[in-house]
């Protein structure tokens, strides 16, 4: 079997539909696209073998194929709000910085997030972080407020958390019980753009704490396979329900390591996306579970893996 | 930023300290106030939890006349004001209209105002109070340093006048002698007395 891996091209506009068939051709699946005036930037999966050929296409028009480790994830960056303190600096650097590694991110603002003894956090921010693959709690500076209220504003979340904040990474996880799953120290709440060279550092530094998290959720997954590969029904569905294509979404099908996101409204078209064949005499509802999310109307499908449906597509 | 005569942050916490030490400039830039601000002192205990941040003002802006950015020439049958610096003219109208009532106030182009002879004398209109910046930079001042205190520290005591301000903040209820308690000693840090 072919093994996926994702990738972010970037190029012109010109002729960048040859990519996006060769990708096609080669069994991949583009998760996103963006077009930026004169640039484009797929964030797909391609087969590991044809990457070379790929960047052999890609050459004469100038266009770059570089790894992206968090193609297909979608991250939730959590705020403790949405005031001028915590925003637009830290939450939305992050967000940014992980969007160009390949991430889906969405920003959680919390409505009581801040202040250690009265933070807390609400059913629905908590369905949704859990909705999402990863969250990335961008926190404060003190190590004591950290201390008292990280544990108010994880209650109930199951999705790995990376914790950020000023104090260092040792600090961090001093202080954190139970443990995350990542750390990253020297982030703390600022009022000026991320952009010094060791700041820029601490970006990096959180992308691949991210993505040592979710390889290690991979890793998981690939002793219990999912059902369907999650690019896979994406491009099912949008080949087969027209109507996200009139979606005026960034991602109509959002791409999650273990599902999708169908940015359609749930009770019209639950029914329709349920009993859509994936291969013959398998529907979505056999090896998938149809949610509503709790994001707007959408539709949330979880993909069962293959102990659960003994099927495999 | 160009160095405020006295500027100090206090935490027991010594990463915090740091980073508020980058905040509190970042905003003071920010909005500008820099040059307003001559002496700052924040102490920030999360512990307690307590916010502080005291100081002084380098010069407070006085209030503009219509002297300062008007000639008026007073004619035999009407006083023309020639605008100098549009800035202040919206109040001035408004000032002008409550005073005299529309009716006798024109203004024939950008750059004029025009009232009728004898309705007011040359130096009272001169000396006519149209704003005052002190106003809002009292605001723009306390503001600042709401934005710089921690967010959850809604319980808040502020202080702005005659060039000295300070401003207490906490999570809970601040006790009732917190001025005399914990801002004077900041003040008399700074060898000031509140």
């Amino acid at each position: 079997m072919t093994t996926l891996v994702p990738v972010t091209y970037k190029g012109g506009v010109y002729r960048h539909d040859e990519i996006a068939d060769l990708i096609d051709d080669l069994g991949g699946y583009i998760v996103q696209k963006h077009i930026m005036a004169q640039d484009v930037v797929l964030q797909s999966f391609v087969p590991r073998d044809d990457i070379g050929l790929i960047r052999e296409v890609a050459k004469p028009l100038a266009g770059e194929v570089t790894e992206a480790p968090l193609v297909g994830t979608e991250i939730a960056v959590v705020s403790p709000s949405l005031e001028i303190h915590h925003l637009p600096h830290t939450a939305c650097d992050i967000a940014e910085y992980l969007r160009r590694a390949g991430a889906k991110t969405n920003m959680v603002g919390l409505a009581r997030g801040f202040g250690k003894r009265i933070a807390n956090l609400n059913d629905e921010e908590r369905d949704i972080i859990n909705e999402h693959d990863l969250a990335v709690y961008a926190l404060g500076n003190f190590e004591e407020c950290i201390r008292q209220k990280f544990p108010v504003l994880r209650r109930g979340v199951r999705v790995p958390i990376v914790v950020t904040g000023a104090p260092d990474r040792e600090t961090l996880m001093r202080i954190v019980d139970p443990p995350a799953e990542g750390y990253v120290g020297g982030i703390g709440r600022i009022m000026h753009r991320f952009k010094r060279p060791e700041e820029l550092a601490k970006l990096d530094e959180l992308v691949d704490e991210v993505s040592r998290t979710l390889d290690a959720r991979r890793d998981d997954l690939a002793k219990d396979p999912l059902s369907v590969f999650p690019p896979r029904l994406m491009a099912i569905i949008e080949d087969r329900i027209h109507e996200v294509s009139m979606l005026t979404h960034p991602t109509p099908v959002t791409v999650q390591m273990e599902g999708l996101r169908v940015k359609l409204p749930y009770d019209p078209y639950a029914p329709a996306v349920r009993s859509l064949e994936v291969v013959e005499g398998v529907t979505v509802g056999d090896i998938a579970d149809v949610t509503p999310s709790r994001m707007r109307n959408y539709i949330l499908i979880r993909i069962k893996p293959f102990s659960e449906t003994g099927v495999l597509v | 930023m160009p160095p405020l005569t006295y500027f100090v942050v206090e935490s027991p916490d010594a990463v915090g300290r740091e980073v508020y030490e980058r905040i509190a400039s970042d905003v003071l830039q920010d909005l500008d106030l820099i040059k307003v601000i001559d002496r700052l002192h924040i102490y920030v205990d999360p512990k307690v939890p307590i916010f502080v941040a005291a100081g002084l003002l380098r010069h407070m802006p006085r209030e503009i006349r219509v002297s300062d950015f008007a000639n008026i020439n007073p004619g035999d049958a009407e006083i023309v004001l020639d605008i100098g610096d549009e800035t202040y003219l919206a109040p001035l109208l408004r000032e002008l209209w409550a005073r005299f009532g529309k009716e006798n106030v024109d203004q024939p182009d950008r750059f004029t105002v025009v009232l009728p002879a004898g309705v007011v004398g040359e130096e009272e209109l001169e000396r006519l109070v149209v704003a005052d910046p002190s106003e809002t930079l009292y605001k723009d001042v306390i503001y600042a340093l709401q934005y710089i205190a921690p967010e959850g520290f809604k319980v808040r005591r502020q202080y702005i006048k005659n060039g000295k301000f300070y401003y207490v903040a906490s999570e809970d209820t601040l006790p009732g002698d917190i001025v005399e308690t914990v801002v004077a000693p900041i003040f008399a840090k700074m060898g000031e007395t509140l």
